[in-house]
């Protein structure tokens, strides 16, 4: 016999005393309990219990409430995903594989127009192609949706107008794809052509016919969807600054580029209801969306989550096509099935916003940041998506990890008669950060400092609130930038390598889970419920909405339960496909799953384990405050022999009861300001990274090979650290494709040129640098064990890190999103033109002494060190918010100690003539103030 | 999902059953294609591009995928090109260059020479082309104009993105054609024809047999270059090609690729050096390259870009081979 506890002598004597209580170490064995491939209990795994509740494990970062929980089963174990076996086997499901009996084959018409008024369809002859089961035009559908409620401006196909070349205008089902083709060139439709837009900048101008109108509260006869004007702090202290930085920045959009293209089969049932098989990132929007636009009510809708090939932000917008399907299984009685080609996928887009992005920042005489001026015009396409958030996130989402004495920033989102731009991985804060981070280092090099120390030493310490209001909790940058500094060997390689050759420094700040559930108010309904059950076979079954999407959600989800209730991960089953077992989820996007679904699965399993153990108290008589959990097994803490098996105990708490039921539910705490915006970017806990990245740069070509990454990245407590590993180098590679060669190109004639995989360049394996991933755990008072985000901040980093280091190689500072060679090019010969058309291979290799800042900068590095780790720790428990190292108290309003400090959310009059691009939204009114549309 | 539009395969066991399949579809007026490896035609007819009703395979016919020195056939693999030692190292190492290992494995010799060109106008599906109206190079009957450069209906634009061209020219390449009405051979330089829509010499039935060397050619030394985006597997956005052999310099050879609507061999740039080759004339040759190219843009990167590329690979390539000769 192996493991386990070996019978004491003397058992035979009797088990029970007198007064009937059981006698330590003289217990029946316990039979073993089931599950798990192993028949005896492992033994206590003391390296995985953390050293505040008596195990191996260190806590640099402090303690943790969820510490009395860790049984030293699951969490910080690496472990493969969940359902990698039915992912390697070919055995998952994914939208293209469900298949239904009798189902047949929907296409979409799509419009060759960019912007055109639909006078009349036609569709008799479509209707008499034999094959033709049915056909759905706008009109069947004219309810509008969108995945936020304050901007739903999509319908299933064109009701009015078409936006782009690619919108929908009509379906068609038939027996079989080809048929379905035939049928599409059969449509007979009268266009009114109208006058596209292309260019964001002109979407700021007034419009004949704008391309989407919001009655009173549209700006003008402008395009503009949005705009947003923050501004916080004393604006007097970027006057005569002693470096600054101004660059504006064209970015060009990018696609998540999935692997599997979008997929949907509608099928309703016997009773009528609506099985709807999609891969979704957030099921709960789309089943909301297609109960507005079915007119069904959402009881009668189960939206069913096929596996999803990848998402990225991709997959989280309710879609058309979702809703066209429906439309065509409805009419035609049999379930149809619209798979797009990746052609559709880029047409209905959703990906990361072309944006213009100018950035100024300055910094005073001790090398503080006096202050941030950022101006954000991104480009929407045809629809609103998620570009409201966008367009707060493009400057709120600046507002750390470092100390602002002012912060300013106008940002506008324009519709253009192009593919909607949406939500993607980094959302909103990816451009702006590389524009932030590569100021910082123009200002570095102006100061003759490290960048790596002029961060260092303006960083906001963890425990603090930023400028804008956002509450900063645990915060593991300076050991981020430590770690990458360090790994990458910086102080021996910045600025003294030939050229050609460059190393640059980049860091990321990002949410963990949205502070606010956008369709209900946080305060009456939680982020996320999760429900558990064990019947009498022991098994845990979890159901939850949070939608796995290739990150490893369900994984850990039953690693949390796992980790409560000391069940090996075999025995938690995680049913999260299907929205009538699962309970009503925000699905997965702002990278909030881990942090509030784990939170949420705990908060059941631990109501779970308080049934285990008060009945186990019942059978062995110890209170559960004396009872360990461990593998399968309940036992008195001073005697391991003294217990019960997990079943044993399941069984005494299912009496009378059946089997066990639990529900728990996360919901973020009140936090944030009270200005208009306040909510935007506002999360419970936010992730820190910072990557150093190598780069050999081609002088005559401008090709670019980035060839190493050291990447830090601060996921509080990392629960899978395979799976964190994974998504920071998964996050280099997207991150690495938007700088060097991915865009999507848009021609002389507005056409998308590129909606294929050849075209739109993602790197291969061959053009991956070397990744290495350090994981800093800075331990999140609000976490799941500890743990926040890893599968957005990761991404933004790199940018600016490869952007850094072909400065650093070649000394010339490009500002324009990707680095294709052509650009890199140009860039190269402007620059030895102006150094008298020097060759290009004698370029001076930027180089760097340190100026008398660099010691101070050290210093006061050094000293903020010391300050972190004691609020780390929860030594010192001050308030500390932005301002502190300006030299103002944190204890009092910010507006009562200095003059001229304000927080505002229009421009003064007087400071519209000198905003930025997106700026000038805000000279146009809003209809309802120039007494249009009331 | 892109759905193949039907057609009907042939596979002929012998030359002469495929010349003899080609004439009759041609008696009876049927629009066919060749195929080889596949790896260019069928994704455009999945795009819908130029769909044939009748597609003749050559992949069963023997004999057409010989490698040596001296002679490699049409059906030779690029794959076993690129592995192959009996071949010039130029041609193992262009034939390398050629997309992705995986596309290598099926696509051949004879099918990369006879590569469609490309444009971005065009390499889309039909209802992106619907959108812009077609274009010259497939109007679909409606006398669309170029969309590269409007107004002009005479020559189509689009770019030769093959990577062996080049190499077969400046090795002195000859290439056997073969076809109902018999066969011919024509050196690497002149089986390229204006435009993007004529391509090439190739008649009407007639198809690429093998690409044969002169003895002396194990004697040259070459070098290749190439500028892609990704080096994974992308086309060529510009390919320079030079080979000599050494000491000899009247037999200096360079060519292009991947710039305009077909690959070009340098003769007049290369006759200004006088039969000389050395280090001091790099610079005015690779100049003298570039200026006689002019590409459009209707590829990735942009043609201004792309030509002054050019002089870069020129140098590049012209170095290597000479360094190589030392």
């Amino acid at each position: 016999m192996s493991g386990g506890y070996r019978q004491q002598p003397g058992a035979s004597r009797g088990t029970t005393r007198k007064d009937g209580k059981r006698v330590a170490g003289k217990q029946k064995f316990p039979p073993p309990g089931s599950g798990g491939s192993h028949p005896n209990m492992a033994p206590r795994d003391l390296d995985w219990i953390p050293e505040s509740v008596g195990g191996n494990e260190p806590q640099p970062a402090g303690s943790h409430i969820h510490d009395r929980y860790r049984t030293g089963t699951s969490v910080g174990k690496p472990r493969a995903l969940v359902d990698s076996h039915a992912k390697v086997t070919g055995q998952a499901w994914y939208g293209d594989d469900v298949r239904l009996p009798n189902e047949i084959i929907g296409k979409i018409l799509r419009s060759p127009h960019h912007y055109a008024k639909i006078k009349s369809i036609d569709t008799s002859k479509v209707e008499a192609l034999p094959g033709v089961l049915a056909v759905a035009t706008g009109q069947d559908a004219p309810n509008t949706f969108g995945v936020l409620p304050v901007t739903k401006d999509e319908h299933a196909m064109a009701v009015e107008k078409v936006r782009h070349v690619g919108d929908l205008v009509a379906c068609v089902a038939a027996i079989d794809e080809a048929t379905a083709m035939e049928a599409l060139n059969l449509f007979e439709i009268e266009w009114e052509v109208l006058e596209p837009v292309f260019d964001p900048k002109k979407g700021l101008e007034d419009q004949d016919e704008p391309i989407h109108w919001r009655g009173k509260y549209h700006v003008g006869k402008t395009n503009v969807q949005k705009r947003v004007f923050q501004e916080f702090g004393d604006r007097s202290l970027v006057e005569e600054p002693s470096a600054s930085s101004h660059g504006k920045w064209r970015m060009e959009g990018v696609h998540h580029g999935f692997t599997e293209p979008h997929a949907v089969v509608a099928h309703w049932d016997p009773n009528g209801r609506l099985q709807l098989y999609t891969p979704q990132q957030v099921p709960h929007y789309a089943h909301r969306a297609l109960s507005t636009v079915l007119e069904v009510p959402m009881h009668q809708i189960n939206v069913i989550r096929t596996f999803v090939g990848g998402g990225f932000g991709g997959k989280s917008d309710p879609f058309p096509h979702e809703m066209c399907a429906a439309i065509l299984a409805r009419k035609a009685g049999r379930p149809v099935r619209i798979n797009f080609s990746r052609e559709e996928v880029y047409w209905i887009n959703r990906g990361r916003h072309p944006s213009h992005i100018e950035v100024k920042m300055t910094a005073d005489e001790d090398a503080r940041i006096s202050g941030f001026d950022i101006d954000a015009l991104i480009d929407g396409g045809g629809f609103a998506s998620f570009g409201h958030v966008t367009s707060y996130y493009n400057g709120v989402l600046a507002t750390a990890p470092y100390e602002l004495g002012s912060f300013h920033y106008t940002g506008a989102r324009v519709w253009t008669n192009k593919p909607a731009s949406g939500a993607m991985r980094g959302h909103g804060a990816v451009n702006t950060r590389c524009a932030v981070e590569v100021g910082l280092d123009e200002m570095a090099e102006q100061l003759e400092v490290d960048p790596i120390d002029l961060r260092l030493a303006n960083l906001l310490p963890p425990h603090s609130r930023t400028i804008s209001g956002f509450r900063i909790t645990s915060n593991g940058m300076r050991e981020a930038l430590e770690r990458v500094r360090k790994g990458s060997n910086w102080d021996q390689k910045f600025r003294q390598m030939p050229l050609g050759k460059g190393i640059g420094i980049g860091c990321g700040f990002f949410i963990s889970g949205s502070g606010l559930p956008i369709h209900w108010d946080p305060n009456r309904f939680p982020h996320a419920t999760v429900h558990m059950q064990i019947d009498m076979d022991g098994g845990v079954t979890v159901h939850t909405g949070a939608a796995d999407i290739g990150q490893g959600s369900t994984t850990a989800v039953a690693q949390v339960v796992s980790e409560v209730l000391a069940l090996p991960i075999e025995m938690i089953h995680v049913r999260s496909h299907e929205s009538d077992t699962s309970p009503v989820d925000l699905g997965s996007y702002s990278s909030r799953v881990t942090f509030m679904n784990a939170n949420a699965a705990i908060r059941a399993a631990l109501d779970i384990r308080e049934k285990l153990l008060n009945a186990a108290w019942e059978m062995i008589g110890y209170h559960p405050d004396v009872l360990v959990l461990n593998d399968r097994r309940i036992y008195y803490k001073h005697d391991p022999a003294v217990g019960v098996s997990y079943l044993e105990a399941l069984h005494k708490a299912q009496e009378d009861k059946g089997s066990l039921i639990a529900s728990g539910a996360y919901r973020s705490p009140p936090m944030g300001g009270v200005h208009k915006g306040a909510a935007a970017g506002l999360a419970p806990a936010y992730s820190f990274s910072a990557y150093v990245a190598e780069v050999d740069v081609d002088v005559e070509t401008g090709l670019i090979s980035c060839t190493d990454v050291w990447a830090a990245h601060d996921c509080g407590k990392a629960l899978n650290p395979l799976a964190v590993e994974g998504q920071i180098i998964g996050s280099c590679h997207m991150g690495l494709g938007q700088v060097l060669s991915e865009k999507m190109v848009y021609g002389r004639t507005g056409h998308l040129q590129n909606p294929n995989l050849l075209e739109y360049k993602i790197p291969s394996i061959h053009e991956m640098p070397n990744v290495t991933p350090i994981i800093v755990e800075s331990s999140d008072p609000e976490g799941p064990f500890g743990a926040k985000e890893a599968g957005e901040g990761p991404l933004l980093p790199i940018l600016p890190a490869v952007v850094n280091a072909v400065y650093d190689a070649i000394g010339v500072r490009i500002r324009e999103l990707p680095l294709t060679p052509d650009v890199v090019w140009k860039a190269v010969s402007a620059k030895t033109k102006s150094l008298d058309g020097i060759d290009s291979t004698d370029l001076p290799a930027p180089r760097l002494t340190h100026g008398p800042l660099q010691a101070t900068l050290v210093e006061r590095g050094n000293e903020h060190k010391a300050r972190d780790k004691k609020r780390q720790r929860s030594e010192d428990t001050s308030a500390y918010v932005n301002g502190v190292l300006f030299g103002f108290d944190p204890e009092r309003p910010m507006e009562d100690q200095v003059e001229g400090w304000r927080t505002a959310v229009e421009p003064n009059p007087e400071q519209l003539a000198e905003l930025g691009l997106a700026g000038k939204a805000w000279l146009k009114q809003e209809q309802r103030q120039m007494g249009g549309e009331q | 999902m892109m759905l193949m539009p039907p057609f009907e395969l042939h596979h002929p066991k012998s030359i002469e059953e495929a010349c003899k399949m080609a004439s009759s579809f041609m008696e009876l007026g049927e629009s066919f294609d060749w195929v080889a490896g596949g790896t260019d035609l069928l994704p455009n007819y999945k795009w819908h591009i130029n769909v044939k009703k009748h597609v003749i395979s050559l992949a069963k016919i023997s004999g057409t995928d010989t490698i040596s020195m001296t002679e490699i056939g049409a059906m030779a693999r690029l794959n076993a090109i690129t592995e192959s030692d009996d071949v010039h190292p130029l041609l193992s190492e262009a034939a390398a260059k050629v997309a992705s290992s995986l596309i290598r494995n099926n696509a051949t010799l004879g099918g990369n020479l006879c590569v469609d060109t490309r444009c971005f106008w065009f390499n889309q599906s039909e209802d992106w082309r619907r959108s812009i109206d077609w274009c010259h190079k497939e109007d679909c009957g409606t006398g669309s104009d170029c969309r590269v450069i409007p107004n002009q209906n005479t020559l189509c634009v689009a770019t030769y993105q093959g990577d062996l061209a080049p190499s077969l020219m400046v090795l002195e390449g000859i290439i056997h054609l073969i076809g109902p009405s018999g066969s011919r051979e024509i050196p690497a330089e002149e089986f390229f024809q204006l435009d993007g829509i004529t391509r090439n010499v190739l008649e009407e039935g007639e198809f690429v047999l093998k690409v044969t060397f002169p003895e002396n050619v194990s004697s040259r030394v070459g070098s290749y270059h190439k500028l892609r985006v990704r080096e994974s597997w992308d086309f060529p956005e510009a390919g320079i090609s030079a080979a000599w052999i050494p000491g000899d310099g009247s037999t200096l050879r360079v060519a292009s690729t991947a710039l305009e609507s077909i690959p070009r061999l340098h003769l007049e740039q290369v006759a200004e050096l006088s039969g000389e080759f050395n280090s001091n004339q790099i610079k005015s040759l690779s100049e003298a390259v570039m200026k006689s190219i002019k590409p459009v843009n209707n590829t990735t990167l942009p043609p201004r870009y792309r030509k002054a590329m050019v002089k870069v690979l020129a140098k590049r390539s012209l170095n290597q081979i000479l360094e190589a000769s030392e």
